[in-house]
């Protein structure tokens, strides 16, 4: 299987050609690569912006241009090298060193060439237990993990996974001794990778009709390092990015019934000040609690999240923007705040344009041709029982229109809105609706304070009052 | 009986052993066999000869558990032989008593227990109990006392083959002829035989069929089944080889054996020549030497076991034998209340003539009440006593276990072991993991491994020195002998001053009193507890069960293969032949039995029979549930399974059951996810109505929802369920009725669940919102919810809305229950019971 992928390599091809030049193309490939990978990998999810991660993929031309042919000689030069960067890594206690060498899924080209030398020198496993003997004792970190590295470079996630949850679970064996921060960096890298790789191993679980559970498995190993980390230690920082990373798994499980216990101890235990963690995190976080409320159409709770999230996230990152948008503009407009339309461009919200029409216009029609358009994409993400909650608004500001034509027809009987001409206004918007439903939901709009007044049932006639008769919600939600 | 083939070659010791290596090519018996010839050459001290050695090592060893066997054999043999050679048998009981004391001293503790704790322990005792059963009950009774009321019955019979096992096979046959003579020794025998015989009914053919004894004995003897023989056999000793060879040496070939025996030496030469000569009158007279010395012994500890017994009991085991008998034979309350009276009569003028312990109550022949069919009888004891070991042989008639059959087994005697390790010694428990290795044996060479691992799981559990281990068995019975000693010790002594001296250094008779002691104490509460209470042995049983459920889990664990695989559903996955269409559910609390589950056809008539029957909803559903038990032990899933879940789904709809409901949904789910066709649009909608209108979780509503597939959505019963949740969502009531009225009759029901709280949020409603009045016509529910009514100048109600705005309220339903699950109300359990 390596040897077919190898060959499909461009470099593969061309042999002959001058080392420089060679050299020269895989830089230009490489950086091809890299640049798409980080743009699908920004489709995926919700990403958390730092510096924590990726950025150590730049390329140095000449590990890349090795990818091709590696002899035995490189090959055992880049383990050693490899297995001396990180011990050394590790006992000089550097962590933005250690963690480019933990970042497995970052494509970065030390691992990639990395990979190649072990399948050429299959004797690497000699190589741990020298440096094991003369350094830090890291063999049960480092065999594992370079067997995992193996893995990934020939795309069998599932054993990837398995041989990087060891790896992880012996590094956090460490990490929990180590007294200060300094491998916190790490420890994210490590968390980030856990995940992005039981991820991959699902699908490849999956695609051959097996039970995909790594990503569950990797929930529990999260949980164990969210453990490590809320102490009252320096460690404490770590735990909200740890937190994110546990969201993101149980929201993709769709068991986010975990998260509680999680939000708990963040919100009420002691050590954690919130504003002490780093504000990156705070967003993600606030990001994925507000979806929760949203859940739960808590949306006043909801969109103080939101807006926290919305408010503190890096103005440039617009994919993360907009992933907050998405949530905030159905909260906000439940509790009858509309948003502009230049906001609806600028972020590519096209999909709630209709929704804010109809609420603007009361079209009845409007709206539900919008929500049935995109209803699946409002099902997947959760909106969708919200938005058709807003129904009513737009019952609301029907009414509202009828009865400013009729002040301007009949000053005298404004405030008398007959039954009848709520029902032909209806018709006009090809809803089909009898008296008796008409009725009924003004009997609701009246009864969910929408509209102030009473409705006499002998004369079908909806009485409205005299002071603000439609009520604007105001930052409130619709009463039940 | 397999075994006979082998006695006649096993005169010699190590013939035994190689036959018994031959025979069951097991490892552990070959260590067994070491372990004997070791023993043997050791034992030198004894009177006996190697023969007696060789019983001494068993005693030793396993004392107890041969006595079941050999019982049985010993029995036969002088039930076959003629019940003439009683006389002598006394003397041999003696022999083998003493053997016990001497070598083990405390021997008979354990056994002793179990008159009193019998049905408690049973199973587990028969093993331990053995040894101490058969000098007391076997010999003892025979000679000088009836055994206690009711319980001991196993051990009269048990000890009574033990003593006989345990002794060479001349011994053996001797003992057997001595007992015969003895008409009470005979009763004794026969007793034992009906005992361990009813368990191992399949043995008859082996056994020489039913001469034993005169009554009833030959027909218990046929109730055996195979397997309990082989059980007890098992149960015996790892030596059981050897032992089965002396049994049967005893039995057909004693003249053979004996003279091959080596070691035998001195003491068979005596005893040889009349068992030669003919096993069964001649026996007796020979024995003499060194059967007298024994004799005191025996008759000591037999007695101290019985004495013990009746401190415990006030009855000796063998009354306590005879009245269950006696009222196991009857047939009705009525001719049980008559037997009770009668014996109850028997056993004052017994008292009074001091017969009571001299009498062979074992001999005694049932009171006339009882029914002539000794298999009756058979039947009933096995039924009312506690043992595991009875309630083997009717397992195995029904050939449930059938397939897992060696598992099963092991798996009951493994109760038994975890049961007496509470009460009893570690000894007792090594004797389990003896009987345990015995069984294998005795089964087939092939899952001797098994078993092995087995006993040795058992025994890496317990600390015993290495030597203990190997004598397990036998040391069990030795305390078992000794507890019931200890208790007894003074009557004893006064019944049979001489004998213990050969036995007892000093300190082995304090542990022994000791452990005595100890042993009495739980058996007489397990005795006050559970004799008599056939309750209680229910009880006991279940304890076993568990347990050895328990075991079977824990050996699963460290056996692989074969195990683990039996474990598994794969293996429990019967294939029915009930032919009986209509079946009562009741939850399966073991591996299911094929004769008891329906196959697919029949199954099949029995849907369509629930379906057209006229019948309540309790007797559908308990119908259903069978069905579905059935199609699940059969592991039958295609479209009759959906059907089957369809069905029931929709009646419990009907009735309103959403637990069951909703146990059907997610069967269906699941069966519908595998591709199997059924209504599968009918039931995504039931299921969509269920999350919207009975649980308030947004986000399973929206999964499934989300999991709807575009044909789904076109589907009528599915938009349906939408209109209802948006109907729902939005508070929309007209809507929402009118969808109540014109939708189907399931769907209805489904929200019918609903229309209360849907139907008062409206009214809550329309108060708040019309004004001033509105006409009503449902006055009575209207109250119900504290609405306030007024009469109209025209004479129609009206409703109050603005003061009915602040007094409605929602009553609390009135069939509520306090756990909040009105299917588990009394009347409706009743209902279904009925």
């Amino acid at each position: 299987m390596m040897r077919i992928r190898i060959d499909n390599r461009p470099a593969m091809r061309i042999k002959a050609v001058h080392p420089l030049q060679l050299k020269l193309s895989f830089v230009f490939l490489f950086y091809l690569q890299i640049n798409s990978l980080i743009y699908q990998e920004e489709k995926q999810s919700f990403r958390t912006h730092d510096s924590r991660r990726g950025n150590e993929s730049v390329a140095t031309g000449v590990s890349m241009s090795a990818m091709a042919y590696v002899s035995m000689g490189e090959a055992h030069r880049r383990i050693t090298d490899f297995l001396f960067r990180f011990s050394e890594a590790v006992s000089s206690q550097d962590g933005a060193a250690l963690k480019p060498l933990l970042a497995v899924s970052s494509n970065s080209a030390l691992l990639l060439s990395l990979a190649d030398a072990l399948n050429v020198f299959q004797d690497w496993g000699r190589l741990v237990k020298q440096a094991d003997r003369n350094s830090v004792q890291l063999g049960e970190i480092l065999t594992p993990f370079l067997r995992c590295i193996q893995n990934y470079r020939m795309e069998r996630f599932v054993e990837t996974y398995v041989t990087f949850e060891k790896s992880a679970n012996a590094f956090l064996q460490e990490f929990r001794n180590w007294e200060t921060a300094w491998a916190l960096d790490a420890m994210y890298t490590v968390a980030h990778e856990i995940r992005v790789l039981a991820e991959l191993a699902d699908k490849e679980l999956a695609s051959t009709g097996k039970n995909p559970e790594k990503l569950q498995g990797a929930g529990s190993f999260l949980m164990k390092v969210f453990g490590s980390l809320a102490g009252k230690g320096p460690k404490r920082v770590g735990a909200l990015y740890v937190t994110s990373q546990l969201f993101k798994v149980y929201f993709k499980l769709g068991t986010v019934h975990l998260c509680r216990s999680v939000i708990r101890s963040i919100e009420t235990a002691k050590i954690f000040d919130f504003e002490e963690f780093p504000t990156s995190d705070k967003v993600t976080y606030m990001y994925y609690t507000g979806r929760l409320e949203v859940y739960n159409e808590n949306f006043i709770a909801a969109d103080q999240k939101l807006t926290y999230a919305l408010m503190h996230c890096n103005s440039e990152h617009a994919s993360n923007l907009r992933m907050i948008l998405k949530y905030l503009v159905p909260v906000k407009l439940s509790i009858g705040i509309l948003p502009t339309m230049c906001l609806l461009d600028k972020y590519n919200l096209a999909e709630y344009t209709d929704i804010v029409n109809s609420l603007r216009s009361g079209d009845l029609r409007l709206l539900r041709k919008a929500l049935n358009e995109h209803e699946d994409q409002f099902l997947r993400t959760g909106v969708y029982l919200v938005l058709e909650k807003l129904e009513l608004q737009v019952y609301q500001r029907l009414v509202k229109k009828i009865h400013f034509i009729q002040k301007q027809r009949d000053p005298g009987k404004a405030h008398q809105i007959k039954l009848d001409l709520i029902v032909k206004a209806l018709k006009w918007l090809e809803v089909e609706m009898d008296v008796d439903e008409v009725e009924c939901i003004m009997a609701i709009l009246i009864h969910k304070n929408l509209m102030k007044g009473y409705f006499a049932h002998k004369s079908k006639v909806v009485v409205l009052s005299k002071q603000d008769p439609f009520p604007k919600l105001k930052g409130k939600p619709v009463s039940t | 009986m397999y075994h006979t083939p082998v006695l006649p070659m096993g005169m010699e010791a190590r013939n035994i052993q190689l036959i018994i290596m031959d025979m069951f090519s097991s490892q552990a018996i070959l260590h067994i066999n070491k372990w004997v010839l070791v023993r043997i050459q050791t034992a030198a001290g004894y009177q006996c000869s190697g023969y007696v050695d060789q019983n001494n090592y068993w005693h030793d060893g396993s004392g107890g558990s041969y006595s079941l066997q050999h019982s049985n054999y010993p029995f036969e043999h002088t039930n076959s032989t003629t019940t003439s050679n009683t006389t002598a048998s006394s003397v041999h009981y003696q022999q083998a008593p003493n053997h016990w004391s001497a070598n083990y001293g405390a021997a008979v503790s354990n056994v002793i227990p179990t008159p009193g704790s019998g049905n408690m322990v049973a199973t587990t005792v028969p093993i331990s109990t053995y040894p101490s059963q058969n000098l007391n009950g076997g010999y003892s009774y025979a000679s000088s006392q009836p055994p206690p009321p009711g319980t001991t019955s196993w051990r009269g019979n048990l000890s009574s083959p033990l003593l006989p096992s345990s002794k060479a096979p001349d011994d053996m046959s001797k003992f057997l002829n001595t007992c015969a003579v003895e008409k009470t020794s005979t009763v004794h025998n026969y007793r034992l035989n009906q005992i361990p015989l009813d368990l191992q009914k399949p043995l008859k053919s082996n056994l020489p069929s039913g001469e034993n004894h005169e009554g009833s004995g030959n027909d218990t003897y046929t109730n055996v089944p195979p397997s309990s023989l082989q059980i007890s056999q098992a149960s015996l000793n790892p030596q059981q080889p050897l032992q089965a060879v002396s049994v049967m040496d005893a039995r057909r070939v004693s003249k053979m054996q004996i003279p091959t025996n080596p070691r035998i030496a001195s003491s068979l030469a005596l005893g040889m020549p009349k068992l030669d000569k003919e096993s069964s009158t001649t026996n007796a007279a020979a024995k003499p030497a060194y059967i007298s010395v024994q004799v005191p012994k025996l008759h000591n500890q037999l007695s101290s076991s019985d004495n013990a017994d009746a401190n415990v009991k006030a009855l000796p085991p063998s009354v306590c034998d005879y009245v269950r008998r006696c009222l196991s034979r009857c047939k009705d309350d009525a001719s049980r209340t008559a037997c009770q009276l009668m014996l109850s009569e028997l056993i004052a003028k017994a008292k009074d003539d001091g017969s009571l312990w001299t009498k062979n109550w074992d001999l005694e022949p049932p009171l006339p009440l009882a029914n002539s069919s000794s298999d009756a009888t058979n039947l009933n004891i096995l039924q009312n006593t506690v043992s595991s070991i009875t309630k083997f042989p009717n397992k195995r008639s029904k050939s449930r276990w059938e397939p897992v059959a060696e598992e099963k087994l092991d798996s009951k005697f493994a109760p038994v072991n975890l049961e007496s390790s509470k009460n009893v010694s570690w000894a007792e428990r090594m004797a389990g993991s003896r009987i345990l290795e015995g069984m294998d044996n005795g089964w087939t060479s092939m899952k001797f491994p098994l078993v092995q691992q087995q006993s040795t799981l058992i025994k890496s559990s317990e600390k015993p020195v290495k030597k203990q281990r190997l004598f397990g068995p036998l040391s069990t019975t030795e305390n078992d002998s000794n507890s019931a000693e200890g208790g007894k010790e003074p009557e004893l002594n006064t019944h049979h001053s001489s004998a213990i001296t050969l036995a007892n250094s000093p300190e082995e008779k304090k542990k022994r009193e000791h452990r005595s002691r100890r042993f009495d104490k739980s058996q007489e509460s397990h005795a006050d507890t559970e004799q008599f209470k056939p309750k209680g042995a229910g009880v006991a049983n279940i304890y076993l069960r568990r347990a050895s459920a328990m075991l079977l889990a824990k050996n699963f664990d460290d056996r692989c293969g074969r195990a683990v695989e039996d474990m598994d559903w794969d293996a429990l996955t019967v294939k029915g032949t009930c032919q009986e269409i209509e079946k009562r559910y009741l939850r399966l609390t073991s591996a299911p039995d094929p004769a008891t589950v329906r196959p697919e056809e029949i199954l099949e008539k029995a849907l369509s029979m629930v379906q057209t029957s006229q019948k309540n909803y309790y007797y559908k559903c308990d119908q259903l549930k069978s069905i579905r038990q059935d199609l699940t032990v059969q592991r039958i899933q295609n479209e009759l399974t959906v059907k089957v879940y369809e069905t029931h789904a929709r009646l419990a709809l009907e009735a309103g059951d959403l637990p069951e409901f909703n146990q059907c949904q997610s069967q269906l789910k699941r069966l519908y996810a595998e591709g199997i066709k059924g209504c599968r649009m009918e039931f995504s909608a039931y299921n969509l109505l269920c999350v919207i209108l009975h649980s308030n979780n947004k986000r399973d509503l929206l999964s499934s929802m989300n999991s709807l597939s575009y044909e789904a959505k076109q589907d009528e019963a599915v938009k349906l369920a939408l209109a209802v949740r948006s109907a729902v969502s939005l508070g929309n009531y007209v809507l929402f009725f009118r969808l109540y009225k014109s939708a189907p009759s399931l769907f209805t029901c489904l929200m019918d669940l609903h229309v209360e709280k849907m139907r008062f949020e409206a009214i809550k409603c329309m108060s708040k919102s019309y004004r001033p009045t509105v006409p009503e016509d449902c006055e009575e529910w209207l109250r119900a919810h504290g609405a306030v009514l007024a009469v109209d100048s025209y004479g129609e109600l009206q409703l109050d809305t603005k003061a009915s705005s602040l007094t409605l309220y929602m009553p609390e339903p009135e069939d509520a229950v306090a756990h909040g699950d009105a299917n588990l109300a009394v009347d409706d359990f009743l209902a279904r019971a009925s």
